[in-house]
């Protein structure tokens, strides 16, 4: 197991896939300061009674959801991957218990995405309070007592969203269906539930991979309590790692 | 030791092993050998856990394959050399397969010395040739320095050189005491490096036999250069061979070379040559194969 987890843990650091990955949410982190400048300078600009209705320059708004989902894409080509060329055979004769391999990988990809989302969001939080200084409420954010819960729960969702495009990737065995499926549960859906008749609108939307974090801490209220937010995270995790573990060990190879 | 027990696979309507049994024992090459698609990299999957049987089984070393713990100490496999991740380095691709059994760098480096690749380590693998991936699998499969090999067609893609290198590499193993069964579907690849064969078609098992027992039993007939070929002839029918002649020689059936000899020396005629022939071993190849690949061809045309 220790080793089977080890040789994942090398397999992730030693494809270029990752880095760019990582290097593409630095990038985005650029971009989150860049607006969360311009946001600031316009602020400065505005008429008081403007600057009231002012967002908050918090570059997460931006970072995150990018990031969760380059974390999603990290933990689908863990497993897609190796279907593409074959390399999961050679993979399989060395390491030939299919459920250690998988657990493996979700001690790989979980942990990884656990740590560099709290990370990122960590980041994204002080970027926000470095530009916005010591201006008032609306355009600087939560004071980081009320912030820390909020920047937990992103890491928290970075780490949901990894497993989910991994379970999909050991799934579909396919980088393309992995992603597009994340994509459209991610990003298509809370556009498309927008449609449905009240209450349902809201109801789908709510259990929604981007919006379980908010929820889980207490941010944003209204649909899920945080218990019920971080139940439908765990259904996400046993029905997409449940599915996946149960293709992988009932397939053949 | 390596046990294929009334191994069945089916995919969907098409059975690809049909009840094949068969064992490979230490100590010799075996060679696997079939025409393409006769189930022949289907059974090496199922020795290797990667494909589960329909039924029957298949053991290596008494035991299941998917529930050894570090199975690259006990088997090595090289199934195709093109199964890889292109974008790892020669050397790191090695260092993950080996560290999942717990084999450190310095195996890693020792295998790329046996094979030949210490000057590429840090090639991307995706940059190496298809002769070059052979030799990193077979760098994989020797990391746990196992004593049962599998390859599956481990001279495609290999350059003279190296079809030469693999020969002697399998036949050194297997004087090492080793397990190891080589699938190919060219009878004149075997012909030079296995000890015992295993012919299948469509599934099933034609032949298992020593190479020596398989060139005795297509053994064919006697060449015979005499002067006086119409005094022989008469000869050797009254002796109840069956002669035809060719090209101003005799070709006898039926009569062993030594008694043809005793006979034309008894009757004091002179043979200038006498020469046992036997089908060569790619003809008795094509002979026992010949059934299964007609149907398969009929199949496709149909």
């Amino acid at each position: 197991m220790i080793d089977v987890t080890a040789s994942e843990w090398l397999k992730v650091r030693t494809v270029r896939s990752t880095w760019y990955l990582l290097l593409s949410v630095v990038g985005v982190l650029a971009l989150g300061t860049l607006i969360s400048y311009l946001m600031t300078a316009e602020w400065d600009r505005s008429t008081p009674d403007v600057q009231a209705a002012f967002a908050s320059a918090d570059p997460s708004v931006v970072v995150m959801p990018f990031a969760q989902f380059a974390f999603g894409v990290l933990g689908a080509l863990v497993a897609t991957s190796e279907y593409g060329n074959g390399m999961i055979r050679t993979v399989l004769v060395a390491a030939p218990r299919r459920l250690v391999l998988l657990v493996a990988k979700v001690v790989v990809v979980g942990v990884g995405a656990l740590a560099l989302g709290t990370a990122v969001s960590f980041a994204a939080y002080a970027i926000g309070k470095v530009v916005t200084g010591d201006r008032p409420a609306p355009i600087s954010g939560d004071p980081f007592s009320e912030a820390l819960p909020a920047l937990f729960a992103n890491g928290l969702a970075a780490l949901v969203i990894a497993l989910v495009g991994l379970g999909f990737g050991v799934l579909l065995r396919s980088t393309a269906g992995a992603l597009v499926t994340l994509c459209v549960l991610m990003f298509v859906v809370p556009v498309v539930a927008v449609l449905l008749p009240a209450p349902w609108n809201n109801r789908v939307v709510s259990v929604t991979p981007l919006y379980l974090g908010p929820q889980f801490s207490g941010q944003l209220t209204g649909q899920l309590t945080p218990a019920q937010a971080l139940a439908v995270m765990i259904a996400y995790l046993v029905v997409a790692l449940g599915a996946g573990a149960l293709v992988l060990v009932r397939r053949d190879a | 030791m390596i046990e294929v027990r009334e191994l069945t696979k089916r995919y969907g309507a098409v059975r690809a092993v049909d009840g094949l049994s068969f064992e490979v024992k230490p100590g010799y090459v075996a060679g696997f050998l079939g025409p393409n698609g006769a189930g022949k990299s289907t059974t090496m999957r199922a020795v290797l856990g990667l494909d589960a049987p329909t039924s029957g089984e298949a053991l290596v070393n008494g035991r299941r394959y998917a529930g050894i713990k570090r199975p690259m100490f006990e088997v090595g496999a090289l199934l195709d050399a093109n199964a890889v991740h292109g974008g790892r380095s020669a050397v790191n691709h090695l260092r993950c397969l080996a560290r999942s059994n717990g084999i450190g760098l310095k195996r890693v480096v020792e295998v790329l010395e046996q094979v030949g690749l210490a000057g590429a380590a840090k090639r991307r693998v995706s940059a190496l040739s298809l002769g070059m991936k052979q030799r990193l699998g077979v760098a994989a499969a020797l990391l746990g320095d196992p004593g049962v090999l599998l390859f599956d067609e481990p001279v495609n893609g290999l350059d003279p050189e190296g079809i030469r290198w693999i020969r002697g590499l399998m036949r050194g193993l297997a004087a090492e005491g080793r397990t190891v069964l080589v699938s190919s579907h060219l009878m004149s690849e075997m012909a030079l490096t296995a000890d015992r064969i295993i012919v299948v078609g469509r599934g099933r098992l034609i032949l298992e036999s020593s190479m020596r027992d398989l060139a005795d039993r297509f053994k064919r007939d006697v060449l015979v250069r005499t002067p006086d070929v119409a005094g022989l002839r008469s000869v050797l029918e009254n002796a109840g061979a069956s002669v035809s002649v060719d090209d101003g020689a005799l070709v006898v059936r039926s009569l062993e070379a030594a008694d043809i000899a005793d006979l034309a020396a008894r009757h004091g005629i002179a043979v200038h040559e006498l020469t046992p022939r036997s089908a060569t071993l790619e003809d008795a190849y094509l002979e026992l194969t010949e059934d299964s690949v007609e149907f398969r061809t009929a199949e496709v045309a149909r």
